[in-house]
């Protein structure tokens, strides 16, 4: 019992660790270029205002590096792993629409050409579910704690 | 023919062309402090939309005055059956200077060819006969098809997964661009390259 609860915290440590630099990862890739290249990859979603567009685009990837960094140090995880999975659901949603209306665009989730397609459909879903996992893990705990 | 008109008046400068670069699919100076390449596809929409509404903007604000450098590559996509076809016409009438001519012949006409395959006839509407003639031979010379693949295959090389789509260079850095881009975007990004 003992063995298999600290394989469990061993499992989202890790997932804590990979997930966090995931979103790193992600903002680093928009940060490098000129912030302009990833309002176009919003822009061409075509559901945001040309004013929204550039406040999402200045801000997002800084919203990206902070959840990540503080996912990777573990703390506050009930509300970083929330945070990011409110993140990728709309990241989600916003894909599954575009395939389906059959739109070929760049998803914009690392960079610029990753076109939507069931592959980063299926990444970003397994994504989801792994911050999804860590959001219950972070409420679990509290439960436990209390 | 707006786009012609200024793409004339931007060619002049390109008989010094560098080397990789057809002199015929470039317009600007070759010393202009950005460079932006175009991979396209003559039967894809929104190639004609970047043609018909961002390319002319573009011409306006950064060719012309001598900041930035445009070069044509063709990209065929397989899913399109008349697309290489087209760009072999159209790198066949850029050995005659008039790549932007068919180019923009090909784009205000996409929707018509694209579905009864007269490729050639709207080709030969923006030629005179004796370019006409030329330019259906040199459409199947050997230099022609090879320029149209080396163009593909740099963009594969380059891992373009779709069209069109842009790689704006300055200096070191090199920047991929896709889709019908937002001018005021590109026009923000150019500006801010150019600083």
């Amino acid at each position: 019992m003992v063995s298999s609860s600290r394989v469990f915290r061993a499992v989202v440590l890790a997932l804590r660790v990979a997930l966090g630099a995931v979103f790193v990862y992600a903002a680093w890739t928009k940060l490098r270029q000129p912030w302009e290249l990833f309002a176009m990859s919003i822009d061409a979603y075509k559901v945001l205002p040309y004013w929204a567009v550039v406040v999402v685009a200045r801000t997002l990837p800084w919203a990206e590096l902070a959840i990540g960094l503080v996912l990777m140090a573990g703390r506050w995880l009930r509300v970083s792993a929330g945070a990011a999975s409110l993140l990728l659901l709309v990241f989600f949603v916003l894909m599954v629409r575009t395939y389906v209306k059959g739109m070929q665009i760049d998803c914009g989730c690392f960079g610029l050409g990753d076109t939507i397609s069931p592959r980063t459909l299926a990444r970003d879903g397994s994504l989801l579910a792994g911050y999804l996992f860590l959001t219950w893990t972070g409420f679990r705990d509290r439960r436990k704690a209390a | 023919m707006k786009l012609f008109v200024i793409a004339l008046a931007a060619l002049l400068p390109c008989l010094a062309a560098s080397s990789d670069a057809d002199p015929g699919k470039s317009l600007g100076s070759p010393s202009a402090p950005i460079r932006i390449e175009v991979f396209s596809d003559f039967e894809c929409p929104a190639c004609k939309g970047l043609h018909e509404q961002v390319l002319p903007l573009v011409m306006k604000d950064y060719v012309i005055p001598g900041k930035a450098y445009v070069v044509s590559r063709e990209f065929p996509l397989r899913m399109h059956q008349y697309s290489r076809e087209a760009a072999n016409y159209a790198t066949a009438a850029a050995r005659l200077g008039k790549y932007q001519q068919v180019a923009d012949a090909l784009f205000l006409n996409q929707a018509a060819w694209e579905v009864n395959g007269k490729v050639w006839d709207t080709v030969a509407n923006v030629l005179t006969p004796a370019e006409a003639k030329k330019v259906q031979l040199l459409a199947k010379d050997p230099s022609v098809l090879s320029e149209v693949q080396r163009d593909v295959d740099a963009g594969m090389a380059a891992g373009i997964n779709q069209t069109p789509t842009m790689f704006v260079t300055r200096g070191a850095s090199r920047f991929p661009v896709t889709g019908v881009v937002n001018y005021n975007l590109l026009r923000s990004m150019l500006d801010g390259l150019l600083k």
